[in-house]
């Protein structure tokens, strides 16, 4: 065990010079900053308005939607349910996310299957995307890597709060990002949209 | 006395003190499975060795016996590679179902494993393969995988229900808890076998799958179901409410008491829960209104019915013609808002709470009564004692029945179990102005002019009296079921309504004034009951049967 | 001069501010949005098209008007209907008013007649001036008081403090100008200052009046009530007076706070920057310090002074634009401090120098 590190705050803050304090050359450094960005990006947007393909381009920014920014692998996007290769949830309604879920955004009621080896599934399996922090913590405490969220699905939306809760059928039914590739869901128009 | 010292604590113990058990006195608690204070000694799992001073090897506790001058150490390095190797013996064959097990979060292997794991696994060879999901009986599923051989519930039906219906067959790690052949375990105690297995090889078949006991909240109560008043645990699911079915009250557990019920608790009162959110709960005030049949009323409406009727009827037919039936599974409090509005105020002679005996009572000298009243022994201090005429229901039933009575109280569901609907149908056909306060909808309902919906003994605070007198104070578990309403609040409106003074409204207040007018409670308090509750007979012999 | 071609005159110098005006204020709204988004390498609003086109988004300053116009109009639960009506009026209309006394140009001639370029030359504008910006106060507060809320209430409550408080550095720093040109009349300061310093530097009013000019600039920000003295607004966290205001109603008091800002630069233009004035530029032409001379006749030189007035307006808009997406904002309390205990005392001593160096001078 390390010692305890106190940190009083009144001793961090900063004791401001004389020209600082008088505030007149702090304002005109950030102004100049400001503007030295302006005419810098205006002169290469310009530059390359009139075609100079060679410019730096003017603005850090995506076009979104018609370019997207690449995901991370490991980016928290909407949530699936794996399947058992019988296509039967891999989900046993153990309650782990559930009770993790930060948020209380899953909902699972259980039942019982008469198979021995799984005795247990979930019946009916609902997450409010509406109230989801994607948090992640459902991932990680799922002892079955039933529930993943690896379906690079960000754009999320419905009219109505009711479309914001998938039911598992439609958590069944997504596939990975890494199967889907760059295919669009059409599942937005389908699901959500209600 | 054998003075011993286990960490370095020490204490003076009676002779025959076993090392487990001394240590509990010091607060020290030692790892077990097969030890159950309930149940004689096996020593069989060898979970909680310790170390003994000038012993040469570890010992176990629970089957060691105190000596003088003992020095025992149950936190050394020894005695923690001692336990994982334990753990580890117990886990070869150990499916890790957890997460489809009802156990977790309340199993003795998750937490001791949390505690003295190994985490590495050094298993190469295959697990295993045993029964699973197998029932058993009607209350008990059996997962041999999960068993960890300890021998408690072998020990359980040989010595308490001694209905010795399960055994260990085969040998080495073969060996597999199982029913005797073509035996069911169906003793009236089975439900116990679930408490008694430390981890998940036994559990209640009622409780399946319905919530995870981490959702639970715990309330500690008194059985109703007979007059032991066995002291129970509700468990009720009041977070999720998408779980258990949507029911608040998902289980009931016996709570320990070694003066009334042990460990133990009967099946009959274990799923007694049931009756608590069952479809035909009395959810509404039903009200007669002249001219028309029986309609759902408010609370308002419902009351002003009973103030109209019963004040135009005594009016009328006076009070000789009015009586009371208070049946015994009321509680003391709400048996003298009873005795304190009805024969002091309303000044109604003819108060009943003697019932005939129930013809399904069943009595067996474990624990189960055949008087399958609750409180009893109270009705028979607080409405019985003071009371001069003190009819019985039976009388109070026949003069109804000869059209004698025209206006009756009936407080209280015990009048279904001791006669039929038939008999009643019969016996009230002329009563005029029938007031009924019960829990359930029932042909007393059907009947009612006016029938107010009550609640349970899980919705509301209050004492019981056992059959030895045994005061015992139970704890609301969840809020009122549908618009039912505690009685002591529903006599206060009434009382209110017609200008007469009425017991206090909180069960508490209404406790403290019972203490102080009925001579058998004096001096009783809710915290002076407690947890365990209290026996006053045994102080006073001589006024509790006055 | 005939009355009709006063009127005529009085009516087209008019329209031609106001227009002025208000055309620049729409464009600001563009202007603000993109100029925030390149000093941010971002690109900024470049959405709304017609038929594809989308003109570096400049579209958006009709996008967002047909969305002003077709929003809901809420009015709160509040019993002064009218007043919460008449608010952002009064707001936008004072704003206006105090065009009427800017000069943008010297003066025409007509048919023989001179025309001053000039909506109304009062011999005291400055006073004029003055009063619209102290009765713009109201257009606020009657905003927070009549939506019935009590932020409102309170963000109204701030903007009075504010504003009154910056009134007086405002007044006080405009007092040095006053002295040194000897007048009220915003045409004679403008014509004052086309003369030469040293024989070289045009005679405006920041090189005669520094300190002076950077406290008005100060005070002046901090009556259009915009970052970094936008504590009356606050509408990221603390909201203003305007949170019970939808549609255009909510859509004129932003346009207010436009309209404002090329007030401010007008003023600033006008008292420091030698409003219409070129360099060197004389009624007859250019006249330069080392005595080499371009004539033009006077049509010429008037177009060039009322173009040199509308870069200089439109610099100092941009250069608030820079200040408002530069600087955070002040907390209330070094809001008051700045303003009581620093711009004031400043303003004081400015005055008091000043009137002792044109004591000096004129002695
Ligand atoms: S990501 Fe977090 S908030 Fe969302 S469902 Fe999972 S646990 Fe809940
Ligand atoms: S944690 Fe995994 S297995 Fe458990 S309920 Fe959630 S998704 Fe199903
Ligand atoms: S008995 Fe305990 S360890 Fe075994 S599966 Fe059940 S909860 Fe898990
Ligand atoms: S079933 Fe449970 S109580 Fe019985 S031997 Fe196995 S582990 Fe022990
Ligand atoms: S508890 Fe002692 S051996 Fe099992």
């Amino acid at each position: 065990m390390g010692t305890v590190r106190v940190i009083n705050v009144s001793e961090r803050r900063r004791v401001l010079t004389f020209w600082e304090r008088i505030y007149l050359p702090e304002v005109w450094r950030g102004l100049v900053l400001t503007a030295r960005h302006f005419f810098v990006n205006l002169w290469r947007h310009t530059l390359r308005l009139f075609g100079v393909k060679s410019a730096l381009p003017g603005a850090a920014t995506y076009q979104y939607p018609e370019v997207r920014r690449p995901q991370s692998p490991r980016l928290r996007t909407l949530h699936r349910l794996a399947k058992r290769p019988d296509g039967t949830p891999r989900c046993v309604a153990c309650m782990m996310c559930e009770t993790v879920c930060p948020a209380f955004c899953i909902k699972i009621v259980a039942e019982e299957v008469d198979d021995p080896n799984i005795e247990k599934r979930p019946k009916s399996f609902d997450i409010d995307i509406g109230r989801c922090v994607f948090c992640g913590f459902c991932v990680e405490a799922c002892p079955e890597d039933a529930i993943r969220m690896d379906t690079g699905i960000t754009e999320i939306g419905a009219l109505s709060r009711e479309g914001m809760v998938l039911n598992i059928d439609t958590l069944l039914s997504l596939p990975p990002k890494s199967e889907r590739g760059d295919k669009p869901v059409d599942f937005l128009q389908q699901q959500l949209v209600q | 006395m054998p003075k011993v010292t286990i960490d370095d604590l020490t204490i003076d113990v009676p002779a025959g003190t076993t090392v487990i058990q001394a240590a509990e006195k010091l607060g020290i608690y030692i790892p077990r499975y097969c030890y159950h204070p309930g149940l004689s000694i096996a020593g069989s799992c060898r979970m909680c060795l310790v170390e003994i001073e000038k012993a040469p090897k570890l010992q176990i506790a629970c089957y060691t016996f105190v000596t003088e001058g003992m020095i025992v150490r149950t936190t050394t390095e020894k005695v923690i590679v001692a336990r994982q190797a334990i753990l580890e013996f117990l886990l070869a064959n150990h499916p890790l179902d957890c997460p489809v097990c009802d156990q977790a979060g309340e199993c003795k292997l998750q937490e001791f494993y949390m505690q003295f794991g190994q985490y590495d696994s050094t298993l190469l060879e295959n697990k295993l393969k045993k029964h699973k999901a197998m029932p058993i009986g009607p209350h008990i599923m059996l997962d041999s995988e999960r068993c960890i051989l300890c021998s408690r519930c072998v020990r359980f039906v040989d010595e308490v229900s001694k209905t010795h219906e399960l055994g260990i067959f085969n040998r080495g790690d073969h060996s597999e808890l199982l029913p005797v052949k073509g035996v069911t375990v169906d003793n009236p105690y089975s439900g116990c076998l679930a408490d008694v297995c430390p981890v998940g090889a036994l559990t209640d078949r009622d409780f399946r799958f319905k919530v995870r006991v981490w959702y639970l909240d715990k309330t500690e109560s008194v059985c109703h179901g007979c007059s032991r008043g066995c002291n129970i645990e509700i468990h009720a699911n009041r977070r999720r409410s998408h779980h258990n079915d949507g029911k608040l009250v998902a289980r009931l557990k016996p709570r320990f008491n070694g003066e009334v019920n042990g460990h133990w608790m009967c099946d009959a009162g274990r799923y007694s829960y049931k009756r608590f959110e069952s479809e035909d709960r009395l959810l509404q005030p039903l009200v007669r209104l002249t001219g028309k049949g029986q309609e759902k009323a408010d609370w308002t409406l419902a009351l002003s019915q009973v103030d109209e009727q019963v004040t135009h009827q005594i009016g009328r037919t006076g009070v000789a013609a009015a009586a009371v039936i208070a049946t015994p599974d009321l509680s003391n409090e709400e048996l003298y808002a009873v005795r304190r509005l009805f024969m002091q105020g309303m000044k109604i002679e003819k108060i009943a709470h003697r019932c005939p005996a129930d013809p399904n009572g069943v009595e067996d000298n474990l624990l189960r009564k055949s008087d399958t009243f609750a409180n009893t022994y109270g009705a028979g201090l607080i409405i019985g004692a003071p009371h001069t005429a003190d009819p019985t229901v039976e009388t109070i039933l026949e003069a109804a029945g000869a059209g004698k009575l025209k206006t009756l109280f009936i407080v209280g569901d015990g009048l279904l179990s001791r006669y039929s609907a038939d008999v009643l149908r019969e016996k009230l056909k002329n009563v005029e102005t029938l007031i009924t306060i019960q829990t359930h909808g029932s042909v007393l309902t059907e009947l009612a002019t006016v029938a107010l919906p009550m609640t349970t003994f899980a919705e509301t605070d209050g004492t019981i009296c056992n059959s030895e007198g045994r005061v015992q104070h139970f704890d609301q578990a969840i809020p009122p079921v549908g618009q039912s309403r505690p009685l002591l609040e529903m006599l206060v409106d009434l009382a209110n309504r017609w200008e007469l003074k009425a017991a206090p409204r909180l069960p508490e207040s209404c406790f403290a004034e019972l203490a102080g007018n009925v001579e058998y409670f004096s001096g009783l308090t809710y915290s002076k009951i407690g947890d365990a509750g209290v026996n006053p007979s045994r102080r006073s012999a001589a006024t509790a049967t006055a | 001069m005939s009355a009709g071609m006063e009127i005529g005159a009085a009516v087209g110098k008019t329209i031609f501010i106001v227009m002025f005006a208000l055309s620049l204020g729409g464009l600001l709204t563009w202007v603000e949005r993109k100029q925030s988004a390149v000093m941010q390498d971002r690109i900024g609003a470049n959405r709304a098209s017609i038929l594809g086109f989308r003109v570096w988004g400049l579209f958006h300053i009709i996008a967002d008007a047909v969305k002003m116009f077709t929003k809901e109009d809420f009015v709160p639960d509040t019993p002064h209907k009218f007043i919460h009506a008449l608010a952002p009026v009064l707001s936008i209309f004072f704003a206006l008013l105090s065009f009427a006394v800017i000069p943008f140009g010297s003066s025409i001639v007509i048919a023989g007649q001179s025309i001053g370029l000039q909506v109304a030359d009062v011999n005291v504008g400055i006073l004029f001036i003055f009063a619209m910006m102290s009765v713009a106060v109201y257009g606020v507060v009657l905003a927070g008081w009549s939506s019935n809320n009590n932020y409102s209430l309170l963000g109204g409550v701030r903007a009075t403090a504010q504003m009154i408080s910056y009134e007086i550095t405002f007044g006080l720093t405009l007092v040095g100008v006053i002295m040194i040109f000897q007048t009220l009349s915003l045409q004679e300061i403008v014509r004052a200052q086309g003369g030469l310093l040293f024989g070289f530097l045009p005679m405006w009013g920041v090189f005669l009046q520094p300190l002076g000019f950077l406290l008005f600039m100060t005070a002046a920000i901090a009556e259009t009530k915009r970052i970094p003295f936008d504590i009356p607004e606050g509408e990221s966290e603390i909201i203003g007076f305007f949170l019970e205001y939808s549609s255009m109603k909510f859509g004129m008091f932003m346009f207010a706070d436009f309209i404002e800002q090329i007030l401010v630069a007008s003023m600033v233009t006008t008292f420091f920057f030698g409003g219409w004035q070129v360099p060197y530029l004389g009624d007859g032409g250019f006249v330069f310090p080392w005595g080499s001379t371009i004539d033009m006749n006077t049509w010429l030189v008037e177009s060039l002074r009322v173009i040199s007035f509308v870069l200089k307006v439109s610099f100092f808009c941009w250069l608030q634009m820079l200040i408002r997406w530069t600087l955070p904002r002040f907390r209330f309390d070094q809001l008051m401090n700045l303003g009581w205990k620093i711009l004031l005392p400043l303003s004081l001593a400015n005055a008091l120098v000043t009137a002792i160096i044109v004591l000096w001078i004129g002695r």
